[in-house]
């Protein structure tokens, strides 16, 4: 990476560590604590250590659902508790009596079921609901389900036994500790490969803006399950890990203060920070004996309360906790050495990608199909009827414009066709298939890509990673290659190699890991038609793609607008309010007017008749004609 | 039955307390405030600390706990808030866990796990349906159907609370019309503080005895009323509480001597998913059913 690069720490080369590296570092996960403990570790420190890097776990997962996917939960400790509770029961002398590694596995899986069922409403829900039950179904886990003898082991509560591996017991601290950092680095490792896959890049764009990752054909409702899901299962293995190093767990030990508190170390440490997260966790793991250890046993519990004094403080002055001001920090180093780069073109060179393998091919149409037809669209929102009975017919290979006077409703329109909402009555149909009742990524799927008014890009992510998170449908790889990166790498490689290719065409090519948001607004939405030219879909739809844009830049605009048709043979639906840029592109032009269409035909004629001429200018006075 | 709705009203009364905070805050600045539950067991320390430790007159006391809690509000607003670099309401919603875990670490701290006491003056009585129904429940009812529908008129018909509606809407285009921002968000985070510690008064009685913690216990129920009620509704968050408090009641009796650990936790868990899932499903099932009408009135016509 040139120093003259501008970096963030989204778009840092991401090249998957080699089998060496993670296995090296599972040699040291067991060698330095065993060293450690030759050197004069104690137990009791090893002891708290464990719980330590139990926490770190936790903290992981609740990053993955808060850090990554945006979704706050305040009861991840209840799935630490359900983890803890069930390897109990699998492993337990009195129970099932299975090996500790079944009961690791059980605790993952039925951390991940339970995840799973509160993620549920998260399929139809938006904002903040989803916080709401996870508080529920802390106080229920707390104060009912451990409570039952059959789960918690009554007051007694539930004992842990030591792991077996074949006969011989690990019952020194020290080599439970080699054990939890054996785990918290498998986690670790499959968590660096979640945020590299095409699973991680949708947590991303999900939180970044949904209507965008819809766009780019992710499916915004599944990957917070999934997410949840994931976070479940590595809650679950935390509280198998923190239950195995205190040998007997009850109910309390998971309640909703552990959650608050787990939000806290997490924020503090750095939202979407994997070291951030991973060191809090362990400074607040022996903040409670350094701080005893000063100022004497009657500071016991001020821990939790610097704790929370720190967690507003964060959100308040930098919300990306320690990792954000880091990052920042060096970021500012970068600037001051090298430089800004100098500005990249505005007329960009698209290169014709082709579809991509991983993707269905566009469907086949009958010779004078429409690309798109949509009839009779109707819209209302409470008592203004947004589109009125609208239809347009985009041909294949054409530029069809869209204008209209503010409000005449153009977007609108273009959110019922992209399925970003569901109109009251009317059809689309995309190649010949009706679309009317799929969703926005799967409309997607079959080849519509869109930009939005207001930039649909991920702007806290890089223009590569944009342009990667708008490949996600090209690579369909499932969530187990993700994590394994086996089976996934040949597909990463297309995929970066078809980002690397539309850089350069787009001339972005040193601002490759610049965040989007630090683009001017005519580069962004030069970004934006790479994006959705990436997996080269059938139509493109771009929503007014020259606002903010220098006369000049709009001419070089028009010139790619042209090149895409007639170089990239691929059909465009464009709403503008620039009349030369439509002029001098449009095969047709739709005007629309208070939510109907109100002419069509060739674009150089349709601007002069009166009708258009009136919803632009209003009535002309008696006298005067247009 | 009758004893399933005198109980579930005198429950379901604080539930609706609670909720009228966090509905205020949602619905003026887009924040759900987890700090609800918390700023009243603050609130309630310091009016037992007034009243046994300083010997002070129990209502001037609860005067100066409902300040203190307001107090709370306002200056975590005047600090937090209003500072914040990136204020989206995940961000300031992740704060209001600070809070909570900040109050709550600071009780546990101060007072130790030792239960405070706070002696109540309310001691009139009458029986209904076998239930010894006592008068600070009956103000705490009182109270919660005024608030919510007295709130909401409130909102709807002054200058004042039009304001509120719109900054909850679009800040910015609030602030260009003239609405006082901070203002508003000041009045929002200390009301919704002043009525947290309003309804732990309220409720204290009941049990009394205070514990770290007590309140937040009881906000998990004013959370679930809200949601009931659809989170942007007073009155609703009046009747979500009146029916998770007698759902609550109606458990408790059937479910008596059962051996159900935690059922209080169970049904409010339970309602709160059956209210999500159906605020998620109804409008699609609604759609379904009138486009299935629709189609049928087509049918009979051709």
């Amino acid at each position: 990476m040139s120093a003259a690069t501008l970096t963030s720490r989204a778009g840092q080369a991401r090249r998957a560590l080699p089998v060496p590296g993670i296995a090296l570092a599972l040699v040291l996960a067991v060698v330095v604590p065993l060293l450690a403990g030759e050197l004069g570790l104690s137990q009791g420190r090893a002891l708290k250590l464990c719980g330590g890097v139990a926490l770190a776990i936790a903290a992981l997962s609740l990053n993955m659902l808060l850090g990554y996917a945006g979704q706050i939960s305040l009861g991840q400790y209840a799935f630490v508790g359900v983890g803890a509770f069930t390897t109990g029961l699998v492993t337990g002398v009195d129970q099932l009596r299975l090996p500790w590694l079944a009961g690791l596995l059980a605790a993952a899986v039925v951390g991940a079921g339970f995840a799973f069922l509160v993620g549920l409403p998260a399929l139809r829900l938006k904002g903040l609901y989803l916080a709401v039950v996870t508080i529920g179904l802390a106080y229920f886990c707390s104060q009912s389900l451990f409570a039952f003898n059959a789960i918690g082991g009554g007051s007694a509560g539930r004992a842990l036994p030591p792991p077996y591996f074949g006969s011989s017991a690990v019952t020194s601290s020290v080599g439970l500790l080699a054990i939890c950092t054996v785990v918290l680095v498998v986690i670790w490792q499959a968590d660096i490969n979640l945020t590299r896959s095409r699973f991680g890049r949708a947590m991303r764009a999900v939180k970044a803006d949904e209507a965008v990752a819809a766009s780019f054909g992710i499916p915004v409702a599944r990957t917070k399950l999934l997410a949840f899901t994931l976070s479940g299962a590595v809650a679950g293995m935390a509280g198998c890990l923190a239950g195995t190093a205190t040998g007997t767990v009850t109910g309390n030990t998971f309640d909703y203060a552990h959650s608050l508190l787990l939000v806290g170390i997490v924020v503090i440490g750095g939202l979407g920070s994997r070291p951030g997260v991973v060191i809090a966790a362990l400074l607040s793991s022996v903040l409670p004996d350094v701080i005893i250890g000063i100022f004497g046993n009657g500071f016991r519990g001020y821990d939790i309360v610097l704790n929370a004094f720190l967690l507003m403080v964060t959100v308040t002055v930098q919300p990306h906790g320690f990792a954000g001001a880091v990052a920042e920090a060096r970021e500012r180093q970068a600037i001051r050495r090298g430089g800004e780069p100098p500005l990249p073109p505005t007329r960009p060179h698209l290169p014709d990608l082709g579809r991509p393998v991983g993707m269905p091919a566009p469907r086949k149409t009958r010779p004078g199909t429409a690309v798109l037809q949509a009839s009779g669209i109707s819209v209302r929102f409470g008592g203004l009827q947004a589109v009125d009975n609208a239809s347009l017919r985009v041909d294949r290979g054409t530029i069809v414009g869209l204008m209209g006077p503010n409000g005449a409703g153009k977007t609108t329109m273009f959110n019922a066709i992209s399925g970003a909402l569901t109109p009251d009555s009317g059809r689309v149909e995309f190649l010949g298939e009706d679309v009317s009742e799929l969703a926005p990524h799967q409309r997607a799927a079959r080849g519509m890509g869109r930009t939005f008014q207001l930039i649909g890009l991920a702007k806290d992510q890089s223009v590569y990673e944009n342009l990667l998170i708008a490949q996600h449908l090209a690579a369909p790889y499932g969530i187990s290659a993700a994590l394994t990166t086996l089976g996934s790498r040949t597909w990463e490689k297309q995929v970066r190699q078809r980002a690397d290719q539309t850089l350069e065409g787009l001339g972005f090519g040193r601002y490759r890991d610049t965040q989007v948001g630090k683009l001017s607004h005519g580069q962004q939405r030069i970004v934006e038609i790479g994006c959705a030219l990436v997996t080269s879909p059938e139509l493109l739809m771009l929503d007014e793609p020259s606002a903010g844009m220098s006369p000049a830049a709009a001419e070089d605009l028009a010139a790619t607008l042209l090149d895409i048709r007639d170089q990239l043979g691929r059909t465009i639906l464009l709403i503008e309010h620039n009349v030369p840029l439509v002029l001098g592109t449009a095969d047709e032009l739709y005007v629309m007017d208070a939510g109907a269409v109100i002419a069509n035909g060739e674009p150089v004629e349709v601007v002069t008749r009166p009708e258009v001429v009136t919803a632009y200018l209003g009535q002309a006075p008696e006298g005067v004609t247009a | 039955m009758g004893e399933v709705l005198v109980l579930g009203l005198i429950s379901g009364a604080i539930y609706a307390l609670f909720a009228i905070g966090v509905v205020l805050v949602y619905r003026g600045t887009g924040v759900l405030t987890f700090a609800q539950g918390e700023i009243g067991t603050a609130a309630l320390y310091a009016a037992s600390f007034l009243v046994v430790d300083q010997h002070m007159n129990y209502y001037l006391a609860a005067a100066l706990a409902i300040a203190f809690a307001g107090a709370i509000g306002l200056v975590f607003n005047g600090v937090f808030v209003r500072n914040m670099k990136d204020a989206d309401p995940v961000t300031t919603a992740v704060a209001t866990v600070g809070l909570t875990l900040f109050l709550l670490s600071g009780e546990i701290v101060l007072f130790g796990q030792s239960p405070a006491e706070l002696p109540t003056p309310f001691t009139w009585n009458f029986t209904v349906f076998g239930i010894v129904v006592r008068a600070h429940q009956i103000i705490a009812l009182g109270m919660a159907v005024a608030l919510g529908f007295g709130l909401q008129a409130a909102l709807r018909k002054t200058d004042f609370g039009l304001g509120i509606l719109a900054s909850a809407q679009d800040p910015a285009a609030a602030r260009l019309v003239g609405v006082p921002l901070s203002k508003v968000q000041m009045t929002l985070w200390g009301t919704g503080a002043a009525l947290s510690g309003i309804a732990a008064l309220l409720v204290e009685p009941t049990v009394g005895i205070i514990t770290p913690g007590y309140a937040s216990e009881l906000f998990i129920g004013g959370l679930a009323a809200a949601v009931i009620g659809g989170l942007t509704s007073l009155p609703g968050a009046v009747v979500g509480g009146i029916v998770l408090g007698i759902v609550q009641a109606a458990g408790n009796k059937l479910l008596n001597n059962k051996g159900i650990p935690g059922l209080d936790y169970i049904v409010t868990l339970s309602l709160m998913l059956v209210a999500l899932l159906g605020r998620a499903y109804y409008p699609a099932l609604r759609k379904r059913m009138a486009t299935g009408s629709q189609a049928a009135v087509v049918g009979a016509q051709a």
